[in-house]
Parts: structure tokens; C-alpha cells; sequence
């Protein structure tokens, strides 16, 4: 790399250039009914180069991958083309950060021990969950990840970071006399609990069992619809983008400054942070891909979008403070207590085949592929049966639990009430 | 544009790695990917030529001694190979693990085969320059169009693959292209704001230039009408599928439930089906890459097994699955040419490619005609797989509600179609005697290891739960 920074450096075409260098160690073990089927090493690195050519009051662009293989001449080749390339793009002018360095870890026990003493720990957690009768796992994937990531860039910035993931996937199988039923489930860790990977299996299996007793309703309900973590993650992705630098600055969001997300909100106000890095969650960094530090920023208050958010291309365009690109979304808690959440008559959405959330056409709903029936005490597991409703008028009268709990990019309440949903 | 130098230039290293590997395992395959994506990308402020997603270069060595799949992805395979030999062999002295429950031993087929193959292409007629200022000018030309129009985006993809395989009795090569275009019109009328898209794709770049620009006053008029789209009353109705959505039909009802790996580990309801009806009996369906031409189409896939084109349903009775190399292995069935990767850095499983149910014999216009008040459902947004319990959810962009036998002017979005797999292909009708593939769409497993694929076919008439 020593010698393309030199090439680039000697390049008066070259106005600014970036390297990203991103190193994925990892291994993998994939399980059929129990049984270790394959195992999987990697040892792979991407090195991106980005020019940036100044030309006629615009800054272009490119970018191209070299390849360990790569020889100086066609590194040569490379950096021509890309500023052939750059001089056709007229984009408004941004200037790159600068003048930083360091070297950071994301923090995680996965760096504890070697990699493949951590997947057998990790293993046998999954595992240790299935002791329900008639229940089994047919199939288990387990990832685990380490990355190193560094930028570089020609304004004197070098930043390193070392980041650690991994991801379980389960198919939690019910065997019964009559039929086979299955439930899909997407893991994401960024650091090793034996106990709390047991339990989120567990309670998959538990449910698996559920659904092979799920029958659907003679007669539709109409009640409130409790959605968790997994379809509320959805949900404030799709709010969180509406405040996104790149989404506005393309005219492909709904919303702007001062806009009420929540119209008339007679439930909890939704207040949404987006952050670098927060406990437990896989979307942690120090840094972004153009290596900016991470701000974090909220931006929606009590139901009201009050600041966008994003990478520093865009946040320059629209004159804003760029606060680098944030993934993690953290949702303050909401008023209601766990009863609330099984009060009266409620449909408890366990698993969905995918929730839809489209902000331009106002709706919400999906297909129900497990749910909880609770009436008065009395839970009756259904399935084969859809919802769908106003985004607007669902989200005026959303309440969410004072319980938290985290998916993914997602850390906010572990459950939401959603009342104005249709049942069919 | 032709076969990787880079690939070319390994191929003795390659040979030189299996024969090393040879030495300790029973079966060992390299395969090498070289893959250029270029996008080139046009809106109202700005413009971008950048690396396409799916740009890619590294290998995978695949290796058993009967028992448990070792597969090792790294970046390059030259310089001292014995060496590297070793630090792979080490890299799977994993005794801890491999002293666990593990599958019973298969043999992996090496069957001798030594063949090149490549697919005309025209990438290299047309500029960097030249592309990017067909981009700038539909982005133009639609926001000129329009005072409605707030941006438009105008995209052209390219891809170029180069693969390369090797084990010790096969030795194959592959070069061919692929192109998308698309349009996105961002559209406020009526109070409302909604994106309306058109896409062209072909192998052959020239074919795309042609077909875009003539997609232009069809996407207005598109979005136009969305402004107007009002959500659908939820409940069960006749619908008649456009190409799109029969292919996502297909795709998510059957494509996924006869990937035979899922066969493997009891996932497949269509494992206890084959030879039972499981579709109306004027039902069939196919999938392989060379079933037809479309971005699916390869010559060998990720296990370097032919390409295929397997007939899933015939007549409606499900008749077999697609399969990997290894899932064949274990099933003791032939694979058919479906074992696709990610990249060469994941896994290869059981994966579609162009799937399409087969044209019938019936006329649109009488199958629109057939319906007193139902919904004929447009494009493809997403859909759901459930395979075990035959669960399915396909999301269209758009219905136009049908009356009397007539397509109206009321438009309905978004429309999810969900319900039970053998019930909506069961109630399949009418099927038009047209057919047309698209060639734009990823398919994931689960929520991971996307990779391209098509799908299709003519129009179905059927019967369906919408909200």
C-alpha cells in the first residue's frame, strides 16, 4: 500500500484520494439435525481506492479495488482510469476529514480466546437449548467474524478498528404426530453470553411448539396488535430514514425538520437517537467508511423529526454538521407496563413473514406466521392470518413498554402496542 | 471484454494447489471468481460511476476426505504453494470440533471435463464517458418531462464474470455479462409523493441502451397514477398476475421449498411431495440456468456442475427439486447445476436461478374479462419464503382494481398477497399463452447470501387473500 500512497501522492491530477482496507477473519460451522456438516475459514481483504479529481468548480469521484495480485503498472492503469473516470463527474464540491488518527477496538469478549475455542463455546450454547420434548434444531449456522478496518486518507487521517460479530442462524423444528413445523431465527451478537444465547434459542423452541399447535381463528379478532423487538427494529428503520442526509438530499423522504412523525399522538411520543456505539448492539463503530468520528444525534423528539443525520458527502451538501454515519437507533422506553401487553383481548405477533412499513403509502401489515391470541387470560397460539393498517393513524396511538430489549441495530422498547390494525 | 487475465494467470498455481491438497483429502475443487461490476448512476444534483455490489476477486478451495465440507476462501492462491497447502490443511486441525457428532460420509463426483465457454458481449463498445451521459440525459429528459418529477434516477449496472474451476479430473472456465437499467421517477401529485420505477436488461449492453429510453413517458404516467393509489380492502379476491409477480409467485411458493438442501435438513415440505399434486394441473414450472437467458444464466455453477434446466412441476405434480453439489451428494441425487455462492468468500447452497412457470393457452384479455371485480397486481416489491410450513407472502408494487371484466382507472398500493402455498397455486385458473422474464431481482436465504436470479413467465389467474 506504501507504494500506491506514493503514486497517489505524485499524482498532480489527483486533488484528494481514500483508502479503506477491510480485513474479515472468520469461521463458520454449519449444522444438519445436530450434526457439523461444514466448516468454513476465511482470510480475505478488500482495498478500496477512491480519487477525488477537482475540476470546473466540481468534485468527481472513483473508485476501484486492488487485488493482491495487482502489479505497479496495472495500479498505474488503475489511477488513470479512475481519474478518467472522476473528470466526468460533476458533483457539488465537499472537502474530506481530516487530521485525525487513532487506533480503536469495539469492545467484546469474542477476542477473549481463538476463534475456534469461541464457535465451539458458542455451539454448544445453541445446543444446550434444546431439552423441549418433540423439538430440534435442523439446522444451526454459526458465524463468527472479525474485522479490521482501516482509512486512510490524503488529508492526514488514519484510523484503525477492530470489530468483532457473530450470527447464529436456527431453525427451531417442531415434530409432531400429525405434521412438521419450523420457525426462522436470525441471531445477532456482538459479544458471548452463553447464558443469554441459550435463552433466545430456548425461547424460539418454545415457540416452534406453539405454532404447531397455532390453528386459525374461525373468527377474525379485532383487538390491538402487539408487535417486539424484531418488527420494531423495522419500523424505526424506516423512521430513522427519514431523517437520513443521503434520503433528503435525494428528495426520497417524506418528512423534514419540525415535521410531526406522530400527527395527533394520543400513546407514547417516539423518541429516537441514532449512535456510534451502544452496549449489545452489532452496528457499534468508532468510525465510519470515510472515517469521520461518530456523533450521536437525536432526531426525532416526543414524535417531532428535530435533526437529520448521516455521512459527510451529503451533511455538507445540506449545509449541516455532519455526524458521520450512524447505525445504531436507540428508542426511549415507553409508558406501559408488561400487563398492558396481555390486558383484555390482544393479538401478540410472535413471527412474521416480513413487516411492511412504506411511509408513502401510509401502511403497515404483513403475514402472521405465529401469534398469540390472548383473551382475557386465555392464549389460544394462530397463525395463517395477516394484518394491515394507516402507518399514521397506528403510530398516533402506539404505546411501547417500559421494557427494553435489543435486535440488531435496534435497542429500545421490547414490545409495542399498536391498536387501528385490521385482522383478516 | 474476455476471460480474466488475472484467473488465466493462476490457473497453473491452481492446478498446482489440488494437487498439492490431493495429497490429504479425498476430493478437492478450487474455483476463482473475477468479477467487474461497474454502476453508473445519474439524479437531479448528482452523478457517480462507482464498483457495482457484486465486484469480486478471490477463490474458495473445497475439500472432504468423506465426512465434514472444509471450504477455505482467501485472495489469491500464488507463490509458494506447498506452503499454502499447509496453512490450509492447518487451518481445519480443528479437533475440538470435528470430534462432535458430524455427517455421515458421501463422495463428492468428480466426473472428467475440460471445457471453456463464453458468451458474446459488447461492454467494451461503449465508454465510461458515453454511458454516464446516457444517465444525465433520461435523468434530464424525465424531470424536463414532468414538473411533478422532485428527482429522477437513471442507473446503468454491469457485470462481467470470469470464473475459474479446478479439481483433479475437471478443469473448466466461464466469461459472460449481464445488464440492468432502471429509471426511478420520485413523483409528488395529488398531496402524495411516491417513487415509480422502469428497468431494461439484457446481455448485450446495446440492448438495454435501446429498451430505456423508450420507458420514459410509460414511467410517468406510472407514477402519475400512483399519486392517486389508495390501500386496498383487505380480503380475498381473483387477481390476475403480471410476468413479475407470477415469477415472484414462483419463486417464493415453490423455487424455495425444492432447494434440496433444505430436502437435507427435513426444511422442504416438497420432499413428501414429489409425485403428488401440489398445483392446479395446467401448471408448470421450471428453473435452471439454462432454462433461459437471463441474469441467472451461467455456464457451470459455484461446484462446477453444468448448468441445468429442471422441470419443477409438470402438470402439477411437483416432479423434482434443484440441487448442490454437496446436498446431491448426501441425497444421493444428481446435482443440478444450482450450487450458487454469494461470493467466493460464502458458502454454496442450493439456489435458484431463472425460475418461470411455463406460458398457457388462454388470452390476457379474456383472462381480465373472467373476472366480475378483482385486482390485476404489477411489479415486484418483495416477497417471503416458508418452505416447511408452506407460508407465503409476495408484496406488489401496484394493483389496478378490475370491474365487469375491465381494467378501471383505481389503483391500489401497496398490495401483500399472503396465504397458504398449495391453495393459491390450486386455485390457479387461466394462464396467458405470453411469457416474459425479468432479469433484475436478488434473491436472499433466509436474510442472507443474496445472489442474482430471474424469474417469470406468462399471466395467472388465481385466487388470493390481499391487505
Amino acid at each position: 500500500m506504501k507504494q500506491i500512497v506514493e503514486m497517489l501522492d505524485r499524482d498532480s491530477r489527483v486533488s484528494d484520494y481514500k483508502l479503506n482496507i477491510t480485513r474479515k477473519e472468520s469461521l463458520e460451522l454449519f449444522y444438519v439435525k445436530g450434526r457439523l456438516e461444514t466448516v468454513r475459514r476465511t482470510d480475505t481483504t478488500d482495498r478500496e481506492v477512491t480519487v477525488y479529481v477537482e475540476h470546473d468548480g466540481f468534485l468527481g469521484d472513483a473508485q476501484f479495488f486492488l487485488y493482491a495480485a495487482t502489479t505497479p503498472e496495472e495500479v498505474a492503469q488503475r489511477i488513470d482510469e479512475a481519474v478518467e473516470k472522476a473528470l466526468l463527474i460533476n458533483n457539488q464540491a465537499y472537502t474530506l476529514p481530516a487530521e485525525e488518527q487513532g487506533k480503536y477496538e469495539v469492545e467484546s469478549n469474542f477476542a477473549d480466546c481463538a476463534m475456534p475455542e469461541m464457535a465451539a463455546r458458542l455451539a454448544d450454547a445453541v445446543f444446550a437449548a434444546n431439552v423441549t420434548e418433540h423439538t430440534a434444531l435442523n439446522a444451526v449456522e454459526i458465524f463468527l467474524n472479525k474485522y479490521t478496518e482501516k482509512v486512510f486518507n490524503s488529508r492526514n487521517l488514519c484510523k484503525t478498528q477492530v470489530r468483532y460479530s457473530a450470527m447464529v442462524e436456527a431453525i427451531p423444528t417442531y415434530n409432531g404426530e400429525t405434521q412438521s413445523v419450523e420457525l426462522y431465527e436470525q441471531y445477532n451478537i456482538s459479544s458471548f453470553d452463553a447464558a443469554a444465547v441459550t435463552a433466545e434459542i430456548a425461547e424460539k423452541l418454545q415457540e416452534v411448539a406453539a405454532r404447531n399447535a397455532a390453528v386459525r381463528p374461525d373468527v377474525m379478532p379485532e383487538c390491538p396488535v402487539v408487535l417486539r423487538k424484531l418488527e420494531l427494529a423495522e419500523l424505526m428503520g424506516e423512521i430513522a430514514y427519514q431523517a437520513n442526509y443521503a434520503g433528503i438530499y435525494a428528495h426520497a423522504t417524506l418528512f423534514g425538520k419540525g415535521d410531526c412523525i406522530q400527527k395527533e399522538p394520543q400513546g407514547d411520543r417516539i423518541t429516537l437517537r441514532m449512535m456510534g456505539e451502544l452496549a449489545g448492539n452489532i452496528a457499534s463503530a468508532k468510525f465510519d467508511s470515510d472515517g469521520m468520528t461518530l456523533r450521536d444525534t437525536s432526531i426525532v423528539e416526543d414524535g417531532q423529526l428535530v435533526a437529520y443525520y448521516g455521512a459527510n458527502r451529503y451533511g455538507q451538501y445540506l449545509q449541516e454538521e455532519p455526524t458521520g454515519a450512524l447505525h445504531c437507533m436507540q428508542v426511549s422506553p415507553g409508558t406501559a407496563e408488561a400487563a398492558v401487553f396481555e390486558e383484555g383481548t390482544v393479538l401478540d405477533i410472535l413471527s412474521m413473514s416480513g413487516l411492511q412499513v412504506d411511509f408513502y403509502s401510509d401502511y403497515i401489515g404483513g403475514e402472521i406466521r405465529l401469534a398469540y391470541l390472548r383473551e382475557n387470560g386465555r392464549v389460544t397460539p394462530v397463525t395463517g392470518i395477516s394484518v394491515s393498517g394507516k402507518l399514521s393513524e397506528v403510530l398516533n396511538s402506539v404505546r411501547f413498554s417500559k421494557e427494553i430489549d435489543t435486535h440488531d441495530q435496534y435497542t429500545g422498547p421490547a414490545k409495542a402496542l399498536l391498536t387501528g390494525m385490521k385482522i383478516f | 471484454m474476455s476471460f480474466s487475465a488475472f484467473l488465466e494467470s493462476r490457473r497453473a498455481d491452481a492446478r498446482k494447489l489440488v494437487t498439492a491438497l490431493r495429497k490429504q483429502y479425498a476430493y478437492v475443487s478450487v474455483l476463482g471468481s473475477d468479477i467487474q461490476a461497474k454502476s453508473f448512476r445519474a439524479d437531479r444534483n448528482s452523478s457517480g460511476i462507482t464498483s457495482g455490489r457484486d465486484t469480486e476477486c478471490g477463490f474458495v478451495v473445497k475439500l472432504s476426505n468423506g465426512g465434514v465440507f472444509f471450504e477455505y476462501s482467501l485472495d489469491d492462491i500464488t507463490g509458494d504453494i506447498p506452503a499454502l497447502a499447509a496453512s490450509i490443511a492447518e487451518a481445519f486441525d480443528l479437533q475440538t470440533l470435528l470430534s462432535g457428532n458430524t455427517i455421515d460420509p458421501v463422495t463428492l463426483p468428480d466426473e472428467p471435463l475440460r471445457q471453456s465457454f463464453a458468451r458474446e458481449n459488447d461492454l467494451a463498445a461503449y465508454t465510461n464517458d458515453r454511458l454516464l451521459s446516457i444517465c444525465k440525459e433520461l435523468s434530464a429528459e424525465l424531470i424536463a418531462k414532468d414538473e411533478h418529477v422532485l428527482n429522477a434516477v437513471a442507473m446503468i449496472g454491469t457485470r462481467e464474470v470470469s470464473q475459474l474451476f479446478l479439481s483433479e479430473n475437471r478443469e473448466l472456465d466461464q466469461n459472460y455479462t449481464w445488464v440492468n437499467g432502471y429509471l426511478v421517477a420520485i413523483y409528488r401529485d395529488n398531496d402524495k409523493v411516491v417513487q415509480a420505477r422502469e428497468g431494461a436488461n439484457a446481455h448485450l449492453l446495446g440492448d438495454v441502451l435501446r429498451e430505456l429510453p423508450q420507458c420514459t413517458d410509460k414511467l410517468l404516467a406510472k407514477a402519475q397514477k400512483l399519486t392517486t393509489a389508495k390501500p386496498i380492502e383487505p380480503g380475498v379476491y381473483d387477481i390476475i398476475t403480471d410476468p413479475s409477480i407470477t415469477g415472484l409467485i414462483a419463486h417464493e411458493a415453490f423455487g424455495h421449498g425444492v432447494e434440496m438442501d433444505q430436502f437435507v435438513k427435513d426444511r422442504a415440505l416438497g420432499k413428501e411431495y414429489v409425485g403428488k399434486y401440489v398445483a392446479s394441473p395446467i401448471c408448470n414450472m421450471r428453473d435452471g440456468a439454462a432454462a433461459t437467458l437471463s441474469a441467472a444464466s451461467y455456464f457451470f455453477d459455484d461446484d462446477g456442475v453444468l448448468a441445468g434446466d429442471t422441470q419443477i412441476i409438470k402438470d402439477g405434480i411437483l416432479v423434482a427439486g434443484i440441487s448442490d453439489l454437496a446436498s446431491a451428494a448426501q441425497l444421493g441425487t444428481r446435482p443440478t447445476g444450482n450450487g450458487r455462492r454469494e461470493s467466493s468468500r460464502r458458502k454454496a447452497y442450493s439456489r435458484m436461478t431463472n425460475t418461470f412457470f411455463e406460458p398457457g393457452k388462454d388470452k390476457l384479455e379474456d383472462m381480465i374479462a373472467s373476472i366480475d371485480h378483482g385486482y390485476m397486481l404489477f411489479e415486484t416489491n418483495n416477497g417471503m419464503e416458508d418452505p416447511k410450513n408452506w407460508a407465503i407472502q409476495c408484496v406488489a408494487e401496484y394493483g389496478i382494481e378490475i370491474v365487469d371484466g375491465k381494467l378501471t382507472e383505481n389503483y391500489v398500493s401497496p398490495v401483500v398477497m399472503s396465504g397458504y402455498v398449495p391453495d393459491l397455486l390450486q386455485s390457479i385458473t387461466m394462464i396467458s399463452d405470453d411469457f416474459q422474464i425479468e432479469g433484475a431481482g436478488s434473491c436472499g436465504k433466509g436474510y442472507k447470501e443474496w445472489v442474482r436470479v430471474s424469474d417469470g413467465g406468462p399471466a395467472l389467474k388465481a385466487r388470493v387473500k390481499l391487505g
